[in-house]
């Protein structure tokens, strides 16, 4: 191909550039911790400098800067350089979206990509097709942090009905391809309650019991989830519910399994019973069901004691140290 | 005696990509435990040693091309490395330090990724941490060198209306970025009211509804008539879930913001975090023993050395706030841990220390030299550092000491007209208060894997950030004293 020939040959030896002086990294001085370099990665970072040095602003940079880009993602300064030149030129932006298309799929976990596609999209102001890309990345990587995070920011920052109607039901996708995503976890968390009321969401007990019976269902299947466990305390601490309301619906997860979750009787919708397959007890469970007690009081703190001791000495034994302070940090508040 | 077999992760027969490849790395850390318990891999201290003398003295291989615009860090990763392992430098590879550090100041103040690349506050940080350990005052010394007018500017230009930073002009916002210019500003004496106005309500906000924090949040404003934009307490929600290495950011500046906060009028609401929300989260991180104890950086995701410091290191930190055991102790009173008492009767710490301990030695170090992630991973400079400091938090107990507090506020002397002169002074005594507690290290495998303390908020020894802090608020430090 008679581009990638064009990008194999130095910016040193091409007559287009003969008029630029490159600069070296270091003169005069011999560094400590020096990377060696690649001749076509130090090639074009002399360039680079050269051009920063000189305030140029032309197209060409943009071609040099995607060169380095390429090499080096995580380049900042090529990002910020590229990204003046760009408006210094008053380039179409649509065209620079399309290239960004191609290299962020490619270099998903830089933070530099992202941020770049955020500058350009909030001077198109077309947040629209961003969603379905977005979607489309995290195929790649379901639980990318600067994807997921540049998705939250669409939604808040463009703030628009329209961009926020299909996230529900784009969560539980991606929560049912792996209900131990935590990243969805929390973009669920995001919608829900913390980004504002969303149009349909007005029935704030509503929405509760909706998400409450989401995760409910959720923890049924996956009992040992530690990212349904969080979901469910962040939307009792977020709503002021108490932990006690959860009782009936927990406490078969804090036990092993029973004879009577095996029998084919009543189904309680409201609580559904752990899948026969899981590892009971659930350690999270044990924890809920001391947190409910320790808020009881009274004789009820024996319980939450014997559950926390259960936990130092057999369940969850790595914690040992936390959950002793868990028994400490109770005792001292009856006695004092 | 061999090992009981670990009790493996609980998936509830019910597979997804999360318990697929957790169970993958289960099996590859169960490999790597003794079959002895009671004999621990010692620490390669050597090998690990030459390892980040080759790159400081040598380099480092075209790979690390990825990290041209990191080189602060690089540097910061590596000399750190070798003052955390006991081991200084000799005054000729200090002077190149020195000269390389200061290629990297920018012409319009902080320092860049490079020479010729941008300033950024988070090479900002390598930098001067890496001139705390190598550089000294006077010509070519480094420290007087640094622009800190200029460089004060350049942290006010990346101020946003909701009290975050741009990382660099045209960049993100996260807590990485408040970080990196607090500890800046902590080091060199620059913190002002001005500077951090707003900024511990940024971090609060970063808070996610799991208790550790996220990198950013988003700021909603509504106009108000004299054109001003009013930032709203709500919404203001995060972005991103709960992470190790934003969790560290977060805390660790909550914990610098505490002088300017204190200092605020009463009538002045200040804002507030979850602690035990925190907390459980924090602890939450702690990997099991199918793990060998090391640490994750989110919820359901996996085990990975650098949150040895990421995580671990922000137990002593809300120790500092009186949150948690380990609060530290002036004086031990001699001889109150008997034979029969093993160390873990006097540990009041939130998490197990030993088992990190044995993450990092038996899965942490590469064969050939240098710490990692995991097996079989090759081993880096960033996780080499974040596995040595991490192995340092797991062995010492470093607090603020009331009593070294007392000494340095004592022993202040600067006018008290001097512009925020409070302020300075608080920030002086707090940051240097951090003391080791005596008698209460705890090193697994024999005194020689023995590490040093390091900061808890900068990473850095307690030697260099006394130096550092000294110069530039001008203080003569009074003697430590020796206890016990």
């Amino acid at each position: 191909m008679a581009i990638e020939e064009e990008q194999s040959i130095l910016f040193a030896e091409r007559p287009e550039w003969a008029d630029v002086t490159p600069l070296a990294q270091y003169e005069n001085i011999n560094p400590v911790a020096p990377i060696f370099y690649t001749n076509e990665y130090k090639d074009a970072a002399d360039y680079f400098r050269g051009i920063v040095n000189a305030g140029e602003m032309s197209p060409r940079v943009l071609e040099l800067t995607e060169k380095i880009i390429r090499m080096n993602p995580a380049h900042y300064s090529a990002w910020q350089y590229r990204y003046k030149t760009l408006m210094a030129l008053k380039s179409p932006l649509d065209v620079e979206l399309h290239l960004m298309d191609e290299i962020a799929v490619k270099y998903l976990k830089t933070y530099q990509v992202w941020h770049h596609r955020r500058l350009i999209v909030t001077q198109t102001r077309n947040p629209g097709p961003e969603l379905a890309f977005i979607a489309k990345s995290l195929q790649a990587d379901t639980k990318n942090y600067h994807t997921w995070s540049y998705r939250q920011w669409i939604l808040a920052y463009f703030n628009d009905d329209e961009l926020w109607d299909a996230e529900l039901p784009f969560v539980e996708e991606m929560l049912e391809n792996d209900l131990r995503n935590n990243s969805a976890w929390h973009h669920r968390f995001f919608v829900v309650f913390q980004a504002g009321v969303r149009k349909g969401d007005e029935d704030r007990d509503e929405v509760i019991r909706r998400e409450l019976g989401f995760v409910k269902q959720s923890i049924s299947v996956a009992p040992n989830n530690a990212s349904a466990w969080n979901y469910l305390r962040g939307i009792l601490d977020h709503n002021g519910t108490p932990y006690s309301d959860l009782q009936t619906f927990v406490n078969p997860y804090s036990v092993p399994h029973t004879l009577e979750e095996t029998a084919e009787g009543v189904v309680d919708l409201e609580n559904p019973l752990p899948s026969k397959e899981s590892h009971l007890p659930a350690v999270a469970a044990i924890e809920f069901m001391a947190d409910i007690y320790e808020k009881e009081g009274g004789d009820s703190l024996m319980k939450a004691t014997e559950l926390w001791k259960s936990l130092a000495n057999e369940h969850d034994t790595i914690r040992k140290k936390y959950w002793e302070y868990r028994i400490r940090e109770a005792c001292q508040k009856v006695t004092t | 005696m061999a090992h009981p077999s670990p009790k493996r992760f609980p998936d509830d027969s019910y597979y997804t990509e999360t318990s697929d490849i957790q169970a993958e790395t289960e099996t590859v850390l169960l490999k790597h435990l003794p079959a002895d318990p009671n004999s621990l891999p010692s620490l390669q201290k050597n090998q690990h040693l030459q390892f980040l003398v080759r790159h400081l003295v040598q380099g480092f291989p075209s790979r690390y091309a990825s990290q041209d615009a990191s080189q602060p860090w690089l540097l910061y990763w590596t000399l750190q490395g070798l003052s955390v392992a006991g081991v200084g430098l000799d005054p000729d590879n200090k002077q190149r330090a020195i000269d390389t550090i200061l290629a990297w100041q920018h012409p319009d103040g902080g320092f860049s990724g490079g020479p010729g690349q941008a300033a950024h506050l988070l090479p900002t940080y390598g930098s001067i941490c890496s001139l705390a350990i190598a550089g000294r005052p006077g010509p070519g010394g480094g420290w007087d060198q640094i622009d800190r007018e200029k460089m004060y500017k350049f942290f006010m230009s990346l101020k946003q209306p909701d009290g975050s930073f741009l990382v660099a002009h045209h960049a993100e916002v996260d807590v990485r970025g408040t970080y990196c210019l607090l500890v800046s500003a902590y080091l060199l004496d620059l913190l002002t009211p001005e500077l951090v106005e707003g900024t511990a309500a940024f971090i609060a906000s970063c808070q996610t509804y799991e208790g550790g924090f996220s990198s950013a949040s988003q700021p909603y404003f509504s106009p108000t008539s004299d054109g001003q934009p009013n930032l709203l307490e709500s919404p203001r929600p995060s972005l991103g879930e709960a992470h190790g290495g934003y969790t560290f950011c977060s805390v660790a500046s909550w914990v610098m913001l505490q002088p300017f906060l204190a200092l605020q009028p009463p009538d002045v609401r200040r804002p507030t975090i979850n602690y035990r929300t925190l907390v459980r989260w924090l602890t939450q991180m702690q990997g099991s023993e199918s793990e060998l104890g090391g640490f994750k950086g989110r919820t359901n995701k996996l085990v990975d050395g650098c949150y040895s410091w990421w995580v671990a290191g922000c137990f002593s930190l809300l120790a500092s706030q009186g949150i948690g055991g380990g609060q530290g102790h002036d004086t031990r009173q001699s001889g109150s841990t008997t034979d029969d008492e093993t160390w873990d009767d006097v540990d009041d710490s939130l998490w197990n220390r030993t088992a990190l301990q044995q993450y990092i030695l038996c899965a942490g170090q590469h064969p050939n030299g240098g710490l990692r992630d995991k097996p079989p991973k090759v081993a880096d400079a960033y996780h080499t550092l974040y596995c040595l400091a991490g192995l340092s938090a797991a062995q010492h107990n470093v607090f603020p000491s009331p009593a070294r507090r007392a000494e340095l506020q004592h022993a202040w002397a600067t006018s008290t007209d001097s512009p925020h002169h409070e302020l300075r002074q608080t920030v002086f005594a707090e940051a240097l208060s951090w003391t080791e507690e005596e008698g209460t290290s705890n090193v697994e495998g024999g005194h020689i894997n023995r590490v040093n303390a390091t900061h808890p908020l900068f990473n850095l020894t307690i030697t260099h950030s006394e130096g550092i802090m000294a110069h530039f608020y001008h203080q003569t430090l009074p003697k430590r004293q020796r206890r016990g």
